[in-house]
């Protein structure tokens, strides 16, 4: 009976073995990094890293940008990981005001200044950046069925009733960062009688779609797409929020044909960078920082648009030419004027207007 | 002294009361500390946060179509599966061993699995897509609020899901009405048809089938309701935009909990839940009465002369029943054709390719690969078993004392205690963890086997179900006689009890195994907040990422296509093993 007893113990408490430590001190020095689904990571480019400064690399995973926040936030007094990467410029203010993150020491001085001007502070680094704002349906906006909108205010047209799909700001980055373009479009436009939420308004008025993320309105209810080819399509929306570099990646990946294009009105697009940074109360700064070099070295930033499908943070970067990358994106002629500051301080108000405006 | 009082007066070992109430606890301390939490954050109290439900965003609507498809689900499977459950039970069927098994099939398949299989199935290329059905707005969408629905649903998406839910819910109303058709002596038909009140279809249906069929049909339909009703990956999958209950205390449950932040979704969390558990205990109240009324008419005759008397079925039943189980394979071999699947340059239509499975097995590009996500999910799935068998045990052991003693109150109410997680559902039981837990002690987000705490919360109740009767059914002589032998302890046990449990505790084991390798709501709540890749969960990560890149939709279908495979392997062996001895089974 003993003996069956003490078997049944080892069954027991086997699982709990991973919670006692018993590394020695031999092994290699571990970074945790809380990031979402960055498809940029590789295996090849972690283990590089690895060979190359001798600390292992661990992924805590969040849902994404704003799973990160919470996720740091909620352990705060106990930090879980050394580094957040994908905290955005609309959710980095949030951080910095918590003193969620801690100072690094990384020489930001190879970036370009387009990368560095929603941040240029001592806590957190741009890694990647890309311009979001409308794409359309080319096959669809032609003219003749549909115009091609000179004004947010023509998308409150019947001809626009029901064709437009946005993903929600409350759950969605691109969203959250379209919603803040919008604010600053129509704080500057001729009208000065209406404000964004007014439009958001119309716009739920006229049949806008509104999705919780990106995936879903880009995937299954916009026309111009990959989304035709993937299973659950319905194709409803002939506009939608992604990036102006999403018709490039469309070509890149379609050998140079796509029927989607960006809609570039100045004031609608936003500038989103994506950071990374030590998180404060971090056990392996060393590495941490280490992996911060890394990410911005020429061989791993580079190549950005082709492994994260997003824009280098380097100075002098471009888009592949390769099966019509670079020919297919869009440079926006004037991306919204809001800062960081400004994005912490309201947007939680923001995000409480759209919901009365789209109820 | 306190324990010979204790086993004089209720027979049961101080410890064994430690383990019931330590099991209780697990169930319930999670899920205290959780709604503690969010009281806390949010300065409301449970009974106020129900009476702002409807001022939450996107409540109301959740619940109206949380009412709506679990309505129509209900009534389709009905449709469907009572006359295959009559049918079933009614004639000698070759072969219905098989044919139950694979009706039974889909309620074990793991949820994302049903989930991407319908996709296909109705996408390009699907069979359901090629009579004509499919998720394209141009032929089936019903969009405008005054023709159908507020904010529209797509016929297209609302019919996958309908159909989906009638899939995995048909072995229920197979696994109520069968046993009540096959038992009935068939004497009573033929005398009934003699008599004034059986001279037509409707009224024998009057006077005998409606009352003997009803309460099981009931307790059928009632089930169904309450699955369609918490239904999460397959409203997430194939109604995306549209929200049950169950769906937006998913997407809100991340952000849940944190002091100062986001409030109002602590809020709404708070307040969604609370009337969803309102309403779970509710349709669970419901599913006892009937299920008590069912077990009264559930004495009846010996179903192999019954069958025998009553022949073979039909031509036309063997051809619709022959339908609805092919039919119900479609989804399993359609997840297999799409991992081989991929899109073409744009306007090239598909090819076949292997460079989904390719993809899933390197697991490249920050996931984990196939064979890592296999190793973690077996882990969980390991100790889900090794915690929840031996403690379902000691729970079952400890209930069947209690009411052999004759404390059939005690026993009752501690049995429904241990059955809470069961009452509240998977996304509820991840929120314990999460809010309950992590937000209260985040050093847990290191704990790596975390993940298999809430298929513990969530097997436990079904153990017990499953041992419980299986302990009342064995004949106290046989311990009378262990102890007359003077055996050992260990061969006492075995010979008493441990040879009579062995097929039950196998099928336990097996369907433990099977429903943490599938489970999906908490874990998809728990796993979102930390590290911890299951197999399930990362064929959602992967069919959620952007699919600019071709091969992403066909990994996710390699890697649902495996869970399907092991899943079945395991199911496969617990038949082998529960069946080596020769059982009798019609």
């Amino acid at each position: 009976m003993r003996k069956i007893l003490f078997v049944l113990s080892l069954l027991l408490t086997a699982p709990l073995a991973g919670c006692l430590d018993f590394s020695s001190e031999d092994e290699p020095p571990v970074v945790r990094i809380l990031t979402y689904d960055i498809t940029g990571f590789s295996d090849e480019m972690l283990s590089t890293f690895t060979n190359q400064t001798g600390f292992e690399i661990e992924l805590v995973k969040a849902d994404d940008a704003g799973g990160i926040l919470e996720q740091l936030l909620q352990t705060q007094d106990a930090p879980q990981v050394d580094l957040a990467i994908g905290l955005d410029n609309t959710y980095l203010q949030t951080a910095l005001d918590a003193e969620l993150l801690q100072e690094h020491s990384t020489d930001v001085s190879g970036l370009s200044s387009a990368a560095l001007e929603p941040y240029n502070g001592p806590f957190a680094v741009p890694f990647d950046r890309g311009d979001v704002c409308l794409n359309y349906d080319e096959s669809r906006v032609d003219g003749e069925n549909l115009s091609v909108p000179t004004s947010l205010w023509d998308l409150t047209e019947p001809e626009w009733d029901g064709l437009a799909a946005f993903p929600s700001p409350l759950t969605s980055s691109p969203g959250r960062a379209f919603m803040t373009a919008t604010v600053d479009y129509f704080e500057n436009d001729d009208n000065g009688t209406t404000d964004a939420f007014d439009w958001w308004e119309a716009m739920a008025e006229n049949g806008a779609i509104f999705t919780s993320g990106w995936t879903e309105a880009y995937e299954i209810h916009y026309s111009g797409g990959y989304g035709e080819w993937v299973e659950g399509h319905i194709g409803d929306a002939a506009m939608t929020v992604s990036y102006c570099h999403s018709p490039g990646v469309e070509a890149y990946y379609s050998s140079n044909w796509t029927k989607s294009t960006s809609l570039t009105l100045p004031r609608a697009t936003f500038h989103q960078v994506e950071y990374a940074a030590v998180v404060a109360g971090a056990s392996e700064i060393d590495g941490a920082n280490a992996f911060l070099a890394y990410l911005l070295s020429e061989d791993v930033n580079r190549n950005m648009p082709e492994n994260n499908l997003m824009q280098s943070v380097l100075v002098d970067a471009t888009w592949p030419e390769t099966d019509g990358y670079a020919h297919h994106t869009d440079t926006p002629e004037l991306n919204a004027e809001i800062t960081t500051q400004r994005i912490g301080q309201d947007m939680d108000g923001w995000l409480s207007s759209w919901q009365d405006a789209t109820q | 002294m306190f324990r010979t009082l204790s086993e004089r007066r209720s027979g049961l070992h101080p410890a064994q009361w430690a383990l019931l109430l330590g099991v209780i606890a697990l169930g319930v301390v999670p899920l205290t500390l959780a709604a503690l939490r969010l009281q806390d954050v949010t300065e409301t109290s449970m009974l106020g946060a129900l009476r702002l439900f409807f001022e939450q965003n996107g409540a109301q609507e959740a619940l109206r179509f949380s009412m709506v498809e679990a309505v129509a689900s209900t009534v389709l499977t009905v449709v469907i599966g009572l006359p295959v459950a009559w049918a079933m039970g009614r004639y000698r069927w070759k072969r219905i061993r098989l044919q139950r098994t694979l009706l039974y099939l889909p309620f074990v398949t793991p949820p994302v699995v049903a989930a991407v299989g319908f996709l296909a199935m109705f996408s390009e290329g699907g069979w359901v897509h090629m009579i004509g059905l499919d998720f394209r707005s141009a032929q089936t969408n019903i969009t405008k609020p005054s023709e159908w629905y507020t904010e529209g649903v797509h016929f297209g998406q609302f019919s996958a899901l309908i159909l989906a839910h009638t899939w995995f819910n048909i072995s229920l109303m197979i696994r109520f009405v069968e046993p009540v058709v096959a038992q009935l002596d068939p004497s009573w038909e033929e005398q009934l048809r003699l008599l004034p009140g059986g001279q037509t279809t409707l009224r024998r249906f009057r006077t005998l089938w409606a009352p003997m069929l009803g309460p099981a049909v009931a307790v059928a339909a009632t089930y169904t309701f309450f699955f369609s009703f918490t239904s999460f990956a397959l409203v997430r999958w194939l109604t995306p935009g549209r929200h049950t209950l169950e769906s937006l205390l998913a997407d809100l449950g991340g952000s849940a909990g944190i002091e100062g932040y986001r409030t109002d979704t602590s809020l709404a969390v708070l307040s969604i839940a609370a009337v969803q558990m309102v309403l779970m205990l509710l349709m669970l109240w419901g599913a006892g009465r009937f299920e008590r009324k069912h077990s009264h008419v559930l004495t009846l005759n010996d179903e192999n002369s019954n069958r025998a008397r009553r022949g073979p079925p039909p031509l036309r039943w063997i051809v619709g029943v022959g339908s609805v189980v092919a039919l119900s394979m479609t989804p399993y071999v359609s997840v297999i054709l799409a991992s081989f699947r991929m899109r073409g340059d744009a306007g090239e239509g598909f090819r076949w390719t292997l460079a989904g499975w390719e993809s899933a097995i390197a697991g490249d590009r920050s996931t984990i690969s196939l064979v890592e996500a296999i190793g973690n999910s077996l882990t969980y799935a390991g100790i889900t078993v090794l915690v929840a068998l031996p403690l379902g045990y000691g729970v079952a052991s400890a209930l069947t004392t209690l009411r052999k003693r004759g404390h059939h109150k005690t026993a009752g109410v501690l049995d429904s205690l241990c059955m809470i997680p069961l009452s509240v559902s998977a996304v509820v039981v991840g929120l314990g963890i999460v809010v309950g837990m992590l937000r209260w002690y985040p050093d847990l987000f290191r704990f790596p086997y975390l993940p298999a705490l809430p298929h513990i919360m969530l097997v436990l109740p079904f153990v017990i179900r499953l041992l419980v009767p299986a302990m009342e059914r064995i004949d106290e002589i046989y311990a009378q006689q262990a102890q007359l032998l003077q055996l050992s302890p260990f061969r006492t046990w075995w010979h008493s009890k441990g040879a009579f449990l062995l097929p039950t505790m196998t099928m336990a084991a097996s369907l433990c195994l099977a429903f943490s390798l599938g489970e999906f709501g908490a874990s998809y709540l728990v796993v979102r907040v930390g590290s911890w890749d299951t197999l399930s969960i990362l064929v959602d990560t992967v069919a959620g990422r952007p699919k600019f890149d071709p091969v992403v939709m066909p990994t996710a279908m390699a890697l649902a296509s495996m869970l399907m495979l092991i899943t079945f392997i395991i199911l496969g062996l617990n038949e082998r093993l529960r069946t080596r001895g020769g059982t009798d089974d019609v």
